[in-house]
C-alpha cells in the first residue's frame, strides 16, 4: 500500500472509524424504529426525537464514511468484502444525506412521506448490513456464523490425533505418545497453512517450518518459538493478531481457527516437544496394514455382511432405511452394472414372473456367469485405468503395446485380482503394455521417462497413490520424497536412474527399493525383470491392505457412483466408513481375490438395492463431510449408452469396426454368436469420445459424467447417431406395419416398460396412421436422447 | 458415475461463487484458479497454423536468392525464392506473399522464434508443445491453448462454440498424435474443440441433420419435450444428471436454430469476397474463422492441414511445393486482415500466423546439435525435387500477429544472413508467445487448476512472460 509515512492525523483519524460507525447504525436504526410508530400519523410526539436522531445519524454517518476513507488508506485492506463495505458505506452516507434533506423538504413545503420512510428504512438496513461487512473485515468473515452448528467449519478439522481437552491442566506431563501426536497436529497445521511461504520452495523471511532444525532457527530476526514461552514467541504473537493486522500469520488466506491456535500455543508452552524419532506423518495417512474389524450381528432381515455394516453406519448417523428399489430398476441396474446392457423385454418379463424368493441373488449370479458379456462391460473400465486402447499415440513409432487380448481373458475367466496384479507389473510378452507405458521419440522430461510412468502409474492404479508430485521434486502433498519415487522407478530401470530435480541432473542415485519398506525388499542388483517379479510378489501380498482397499473402493465406485473413499486415487483420504471398507478388502482377500465376488457381494445387498439418491450439485458429491445414503444416481457410460441403442435399436458398429475379436479367441464352446459389435471393441471415435470415452495417454479412473454442448451436438445432429437412427426405422418400418404396435415395442425395448396413455397419445400423433421412416426415426430419438433412457435410476 | 478431477475443480469454483455470495473472501477457500479482471487488448483469437513446418527463408525471412541450376552447391542456397518488399522500408518477403507484404503496415512480424529442443524434430511433439505449451508427454492430459482461452473467457456469444478447430482431419497419418493435443484434457469436455475438418461443409455441424427439413426438426423437437413432460420419471424429482442433460440439448437446439449457426455458411458471403478466399480448404476456413469472430467465437484455429510428407511438412520439392502453399495462404490472410479491420474488429482480434518449427536444406535441428533421422540431401543438385528446405530447423522461425493491441508495421527480432540463418537477436519461445496471447486476452499469468494436488498453470509453473514489446 502507501510506502512513505503519511501525515499522522489521517491515520489517527481513520483508526476512529470503527467507533465512529456505531453512531450511524444504531441512531438510523433507531430513528427506522421510531418512524415504525408514527405510521399512522407522520406528526406523532416522536417527530422531534426522529428528527433529531436523523440529523446526528446523516452527519455520523458522513464522518465514519469519511474515517473509512482514511483507515483504508493506512490500513492494509482488500478484497471483496472490502469492497462491498466500502461502496454500501458511501451510498449509505449520501442516503442518509437524502434523508435529512428530504425531511426538511417535508417540513418546508409538505408531501413526499412515502418517499421518505421508504429510503429511510432502506438506509436503516443499509447501515447494518454495511456494519456487519464492517465487521466482517475485523473479526474474520465467519466470526458469527462458525459458532453455529451447523456451519462447516464448525468440525474440526478431521483426525487431529492429539486431544487437548482431555488434558486437564496445563502443569501435567505429556507422555512419549502425547508429545508425538502434538507435534503431530501442529505440524499439520504448519504444512495446511504454512508451508506454501515458509517451505522448501519458498522461505519467505529466511524461515522454513518444515524441519526440526530449520523451525528452531527461526527467520531473518531471529527465533520464532521460545519453547516453554509462547506469549514471547514471535510465531505465536503474529498467529494470534487480528484478522485484520498487517502482520498476522499466515499473510494470505484463512487467519488460523481458535482451536489450531490454542493447540500451537499449548504445544509451545509445553517445551514445543518435536521427537526427532516419531514417525514423519503429517498428512493423513492411510493405514498400510489389513484390518478385519469383527461383523456386527446379523439381524432379523439384513444378513449380507455389507448390510450390517451400513446398518451400523446409517445407526450411528440417525439415515432410515429406505425400502428397496422395485423390479424393474433393480434389473436395469444390475445389467447395466454387471454386464453393460439394458434388459430385454422378455428379460423384465421374466424377473417380474420369477417367484423365487431368492430371484435378486440368483439372477445377480447368472449375468456374472456371462463371461463375455461381463467381459465385455469391464474392459471399458480397465481400458481406461490401464491406459490400454487400440489405436493412439505411440503405436506408429512402436513405442507402446496393446494389452487387449491378455486383459479380455482376464477378464473372462476372473483371474484371481492378485495374480491380475502380478502380471501387469512383471509381465508376460502380452500383458508388458502397462508398465511399458509409450515411448516418444526424443527426449522427455526425467520425471515422464519410461520407468517413472511405471512406477507413477502402478502406484496410481493399484496403491491409489499419487506419485507424480514426488517424481519431480520433494511432495507438499504428502510425505513422500523425490527419492521414493526414484527407488520406486528403479524397480523398473536396467540400470539406476539418476536423480533429476525439476528436470536436472542432481548426479545422485537412489537403489531401487519399495515405496513401504514393511512390504519387503528389491534386490536393487538384479535385472529389471526380476526386480519387477519381487515388486509383484511384495505388492500382493495379504499384508498389502492398500492394494485391496483400492480395488475394492474401485468397484464400490463403479457400481455406487462415489467411492468409499473419494477421489479414488487418493486411497488416503479419510472413507466416510473405515470399517466397511476395511472388511470388504479382507474379506476380498480371504475370497481368494474373486472380483466377481465381491461384485456380487456388492450387488446383492440391501445397501445397493436402497433407491438411487438424487443431487442437484456436484459438490454434494466431494464434500468432505458425505454422508452415505445409497447409490449415487449415475448416467450411462459412452459404451453403455452406444450398446443400448445398438441392442435396442439398430446396431451402432459393424464386424469391420472390431478392433478386437474375442469370439475368435476366446473359446467359444457355446458358439455364442453377438448380435452387434460392443462399443468396447472399438476404436474411440468422434461419437464415443463426445460421450466421455478417454483418449487413453493416461490413467483415467474416473469419467467426466456431465453432459455438455458438443456431446449434445453429437446427438442431435451427429452423423453416426443419425445413420443408425435411419437405419432402425428402416427396419422397424418393415416389421410393424401398425403404429400402436410399433410405440409399445420401442418403449417395451427402450425403457423396460409401456408407454403411459399420454405418451402414449403423442408418439401416436407424431407416427400418425401409417408412419413413414422419418416419423420412426424422430421418435427413437425422442426416446434415445431422453434422461429415462440415459440415467440409472 | 465418474467423479473426475475437473467435476472437484468446478465444486471449488461454486463453492468460491457461493461464498462471495455469502461474504467469506475467496482467499480463504483452496482457489483453483485466480480470476483477475485485467486489462485486455483483445477479445477473439484467430491462429492460423501452418502445419508441417514453414521455412522462414522461403517466406518472411527471405535470405540470399539462388536461382536453380542443375549441378548446383546445395550448401549455397539459402531461399529458392526471389524476395520482394512488403508496405514496410528495407522488410522483403519471399517472393508469392505480397498480398500479405502489403497489410504488414498493420501488424507484427516476428523473425525470432525459437521452437523447443526435444532431442528428435517431430511434428507431433512439436505441435504439441506448440499448443498446449507443455512438452509431451504428460502425467495429466494439457489442455490445448483453445481450451484454455475457452474456459477462463467463455464465448463471447452463448450459442457459438468457443473453441472452434477448423480444417484438420484426425483420419491421417499421425492423427492419433494430433488428437493428444486437440483436447480441453483435464479442462474437461465442456471446452474441447468444436472440429470443423472440411469449411466447405462445415455448415453440416450446425444444422439439422442432413436431410432433415427445419420444419421436421421443429416437429422432432416438440415431440422430445412433450415425451419428456409427460414422462413418468417426475417422480424421481430433478437431480444433476437429468437437468445437465436437458440443458445441453436446449443448448444445442439453440445453436441450430440460431441465427448465429449462418457463420458457418460460407454460401451467403458476396461472391467477390468468397472467391479472394477460396484458394482451397484453408482459405475457406480463414473465411470461416472471420464469420465466427464476427459471431462471437472466443478461440478460431484454422490449419493448412497436417499430413506426413503433405503441405508444408516438405520432404521433397520444396521449391514447387512451397508455390503451392504460398498461392492457398497469400490472399485469404491478407483479406482477414483487410476485412476484420474494416468492420472494425481488428483491433480487438488477436490474429497469429506460427508454424511448429521452420526448415532448411542442409541442417537439421539446431545448428549445433547434430540429429539423428535426416532427410538425404545431395551436395550437388541435379534434380529440382532436391531444391528446396526439406530438413526440420528449430534455430529460428517466423511468425505474424495482427490486431489485438499488437504494434503496427514493426519486426521483432532477427536472423543471421548466413546459413544456418538462425536467431541472432530477440529470440522468443512458446511461454513467451502463450503468454503474449494470455496478456492480450487480460488471463492472470498465474491462472492454474488444481490437479491431483498439484497447480497446472496456462504456463509451466505460471512462469511465462509476455513480450510487452510486441504490443502498441
Amino acid at each position: 500500500m502507501t510506502t512513505e509515512k503519511a501525515f499522522w492525523l489521517w491515520e489517527f483519524l481513520g483508526r476512529l472509524h470503527p467507533l465512529a460507525v456505531h453512531f450511524p447504525v444504531s441512531l438510523l436504526l433507531l430513528a427506522a424504529i421510531l418512524e415504525l410508530f408514527t405510521l399512522k400519523s407522520f406528526q406523532s410526539k416522536f417527530r422531534p426525537a426522529i428528527n433529531v436522531l436523523i440529523l446526528t445519524g446523516a452527519v455520523s454517518a458522513i464522518i465514519s464514511a469519511i474515517f473509512g476513507w482514511l483507515l483504508y488508506q493506512h490500513g492494509d485492506y482488500n478484497g471483496q468484502i472490502l469492497k462491498i463495505h466500502q461502496y454500501l458505506g458511501f451510498i449509505m452516507a449520501g442516503l442518509s444525506a437524502a434523508v435529512l434533506g428530504m425531511l426538511y423538504l417535508i417540513r418546508t413545503r409538505g408531501g413526499l412521506i412515502g418517499a421518505y420512510r421508504i429510503v429511510l428504512f432502506t438506509t436503516a438496513i443499509g447501515v447494518s448490513a454495511a456494519g456487519h461487512f464492517g465487521a466482517s473485515l475485523t473479526h474474520g468473515d465467519n466470526f458469527l456464523s462458525s459458532t453455529l452448528p451447523w456451519d462447516k467449519d464448525y468440525e474440526p478439522v478431521a483426525a487431529r490425533q492429539f486431544n487437548l481437552a482431555a488434558i486437564k491442566s496445563d502443569s501435567a506431563k505429556l507422555t512419549k505418545q502425547q508429545e508425538m501426536e502434538l507435534n503431530t497436529d501442529v505440524r499439520a497445521i504448519f504444512a495446511h497453512n504454512c508451508y506454501q511461504c515458509h517451505g522448501a520452495e519458498k522461505m519467505k523471511g529466511d524461515l522454513r517450518l518444515d524441519g526440526k532444525h530449520m523451525a528452531f532457527k527461526g527467520g531473518e530476526d531471529g527465533a520464532v518459538i521460545l519453547p516453554g514461552n509462547a506469549s514471547n514467541s514471535e510465531l505465536y504473537k503474529r498467529i494470534s493478531l487480528a484478522q485484520d493486522d498487517k502482520h498476522v500469520m499466515p499473510g494470505k488466506g484463512k487467519k488460523l481457527s481458535s482451536t489450531d491456535i490454542a493447540l500451537i500455543q499449548f504445544w509451545i508452552n509445553k517445551g514445543a516437544p518435536w521427537p526427532d524419532d516419531g514417525k514423519q506423518v503429517i498428512f493423513r495417512v492411510a493405514k498400510l496394514e489389513p484390518r478385519n474389524p469383527a461383523l456386527p450381528a446379523a439381524t432379523s432381515n439384513l444378513s449380507n455382511p455389507v448390510d450390517l455394516w451400513t446398518n451400523k453406519y446409517f445407526a450411528k448417523n440417525n439415515i432410515k432405511w429406505a425400502n428397496p428399489v422395485n423390479d424393474h430398476i433393480y434389473l436395469k441396474r444390475i445389467y447395466l452394472d454387471i454386464i453393460g446392457l439394458v434388459p430385454a423385454p422378455s428379460d423384465f418379463d421374466r424377473f417380474a414372473n420369477d417367484t423365487r424368493a431368492n430371484k435378486r441373488e440368483l439372477w445377480v449370479r447368472e449375468l456374472l456367469n456371462r463371461k463375455d458379456d461381463y467381459a465385455m462391460h469391464w474392459l471399458s473400465f480397465w481400458n481406461d485405468a490401464l491406459r490400454n486402447d487400440y489405436t493412439g499415440t505411440g503405436y506408429i513409432t512402436g513405442g507402446r503395446f496393446n494389452i487387449t487380448n491378455w486383459l479380455y481373458q482376464s477378464l473372462r475367466n476372473n483371474k484371481p485380482y492378485d495374480q491380475f496384479v502380478k502380471e501387469l507389473i512383471s509381465p508376460t510378452e502380452a500383458s508388458k503394455g502397462f508398465v511399458a507405458g509409450i515411448r516418444w521419440r526424443g527426449v522427455v522430461n526425467a520425471s515422464q521417462k519410461n520407468e517413472m510412468q511405471a512406477a507413477q502409474n502402478v502406484s496410481q492404479v493399484f496403491l491409489g497413490l499419487n506419485l507424480k508430485c514426488n517424481s519431480c521434486h520433494n511432495s507438499f502433498i504428502s510425505d513422500w520424497k523425490l527419492t521414493d519415487a526414484y527407488a520406486f522407478a528403479n524397480v523398473f530401470a536396467d540400470s539406476t536412474l539418476e536423480i533429476n530435480r525439476c528436470d536436472k541432473p542432481t548426479g545422485k542415485y537412489v537403489d531401487a527399493g519399495m515405496l513401504w519398506k514393511q512390504l519387503g525388499t528389491i534386490n536393487s542388483k538384479a535385472s529389471s525383470a526380476e526386480k519387477q517379479r519381487e515388486l509383484a510378489e511384495n505388492l500382493v501380498q495379504p499384508a498389502d491392505g492398500r492394494l485391496y482397499r483400492t480395488i475394492v473402493n474401485r468397484i464400490w465406485a463403479q457400481m455406487m457412483g462415489r467411492g468409499i473413499v473419494e477421489p479414488v486415487d487418493v486411497m488416503d483420504n479419510a472413507p466416510w466408513d473405515q470399517d466397511l471398507l476395511d472388511w470388504m478388502a479382507f474379506n476380498f482377500v480371504a475370497n481368494k481375490a474373486d472380483l466377481k465376488e465381491l461384485i456380487y457381494q456388492i450387488a446383492t445387498s440391501r445397501t445397493y438395492q436402497l433407491p438411487s439418491v438424487a443431487f442437484k450439485e456436484v459438490s454434494f458429491v466431494s464434500n468432505p463431510n458425505y454422508k452415505f445414503r445409497g447409490m449415487l444416481r449415475k448416467r450411462m457410460s459412452a459404451e453403455q449408452l452406444t450398446d443400448a441403442v445398438s441392442s435396442v435399436i439398430s446396431p451402432v458398429f459393424v464386424e469391420n469396426d472390431m478392433k478386437y475379436n474375442p469370439i475368435d479367441k476366446a473359446l467359444n464352446k457355446d458358439n455364442v454368436k453377438y448380435p452387434f459389435v460392443r462399443a468396447s471393441l472399438v476404436a474411440n471415435n468422434e461419437f464415443l469420445t463426445a460421450l466421455g470415452r478417454p483418449n487413453r495417454e493416461t490413467v483415467a479412473t474416473s469419467r467426466d459424467s456431465q453432459a455438455n454442448l458438443l456431446q449434445a451436438l453429437e446427438l442431435t445432429n451427429g452423423e453416426r447417431l443419425t445413420a443408425v437412427l435411419k437405419q432402425g426405422a428402416q427396419r422397424w418400418q418393415g416389421q410393424y406395419s401398425d403404429p400402436n404396435l410399433l410405440i409399445k415395442e420401442l418403449y417395451s425395448r427402450a425403457l423396460g416398460r409401456l408407454p403411459s396413455e399420454k405418451e402414449f397419445a403423442v408418439a401416436k400423433k407424431s407416427l400418425g396412421m401409417s408412419p413413414n421412416t422419418d416419423a420412426i426415426q424422430d421418435l427413437f430419438w425422442a426416446v434415445v436422447v431422453s434422461p429415462e433412457f440415459q440415467i440409472i435410476y | 458415475m465418474y467423479w473426475n478431477r475437473r467435476e472437484f475443480l468446478k465444486n471449488t469454483s461454486t463453492a468460491a461463487l457461493a461464498a462471495m455470495a455469502g461474504g467469506i473472501p475467496l482467499t480463504n477457500l483452496l482457489t483453483s484458479c485466480n480470476k483477475k479482471n485485467l486489462h485486455s487488448t483483445a477479445d477473439t483469437v484467430i491462429l492460423l497454423w501452418m502445419a508441417g513446418g514453414m521455412a522462414h527463408t522461403e517466406t518472411f525471412d527471405p535470405k540470399r536468392y539462388t536461382p536453380f541450376t542443375k549441378g548446383m552447391q546445395a550448401n549455397s542456397v539459402l531461399s529458392t525464392f526471389k524476395p520482394m518488399p512488403t508496405v514496410l522500408d528495407g522488410i522483403n518477403f519471399s517472393e508469392g506473399l505480397q498480398s500479405i507484404g502489403n497489410v504488414l503496415n498493420k501488424g507484427t512480424l516476428i523473425r525470432s522464434y525459437m521452437a523447443a529442443d526435444m532431442g528428435s524434430i517431430l511434428h507431433s511433439r512439436h505441435q504439441y508443445h506448440w499448443h498446449t505449451c507443455y512438452k509431451p508427454p504428460q502425467s495429466v492430459s494439457a489442455p490445448h491453448i483453445g481450451s484454455w482461452i475457452a474456459k477462463e473467457l467463455g464465448p463471447l456469444n452463448p450459442v457459438i462454440p468457443a473453441f472452434v478447430d477448423i480444417g484438420q482431419r484426425f483420419t491421417l497419418g499421425e492423427g492419433e498424435e494430433l488428437k493428444a493435443f486437440h483436447t480441453a484434457g483435464f479442462l474437461g469436455n465442456e471446452f474441447g474443440p468444436f472440429l470443423v475438418p472440411d469449411p466447405s461443409s462445415g455448415l453440416e455441424s450446425v444444422q439439422p441433420p442432413v436431410g432433415m427439413t427445419s420444419a421436421r426438426f421443429e416437429k422432432r423437437n416438440e415431440l422430445y419435450h412433450d415425451l419428456i413432460s409427460n414422462s413418468p420419471i417426475g417422480e424421481f424429482g430433478s437431480d444433476y444428471q437429468k437437468e445437465s442433460l436437458k440443458r445441453s440439448m436446449e443448448q444445442a437446439y439453440i445453436l441450430l436454430r440460431s441465427p448465429e449457426a449462418k457463420a458457418f455458411d460460407l454460401s451467403l458471403e458476396p461472391k467477390h469476397i468468397y472467391d479472394v478466399y477460396n484458394t482451397g480448404k484453408f482459405g475457406l476456413g480463414c473465411l470461416m474463422a472471420r464469420r465466427l469472430a464476427e459471431q462471437g467465437a472466443r478461440f478460431i484455429s484454422v490449419t493448412t492441414e497436417y499430413e506426413p510428407f503433405k503441405n508444408w511438412d516438405t520432404h521433397d520439392n520444396g521449391y514447387t511445393r512451397a508455390i503451392d502453399m504460398k498461392k492457398q495462404i497469400d490472399g485469404p490472410v491478407a483479406q482477414l486482415i483487410k476485412d476484420l479491420e474494416r468492420t472494425g474488429r481488428l483491433d480487438r482480434t488477436l490474429v497469429i500466423l506460427a508454424s511448429e518449427f521452420s526448415r532448411d536444406m542442409m541442417v537439421e535441428g539446431r545448428p549445433d546439435a547434430k540429429v539423428p533421422e535426416q532427410v538425404i540431401q545431395p551436395d550437388v543438385i541435379q534434380d529440382i525435387k532436391n531444391y528446396g528446405m526439406h530438413r526440420h530447423f528449430t534455430g529460428a522461425g517466423s511468425m505474424l500477429m495482427f490486431g489485438g493491441g499488437i504494434k503496427k508495421g514493426s519486426v521483432y527480432g532477427k536472423t543471421a544472413d548466413e546459413r544456418p540463418c538462425k536467431t541472432i537477436e530477440n529470440p522468443i519461445v512458446i511461454d513467451q508467445v502463450h503468454q503474449s496471447i494470455y496478456h492480450a486476452l487480460g488471463i492472470a499469468p498465474d491462472t492454474n487448476y488444481v490437479v491431483e494436488k498439484r497447480p497446472f498453470y496456462t504456463t509451466p509453473d505460471g512462469l511465462g512472460k509476455p513480450v510487452m514489446e510486441l504490443f502498441a
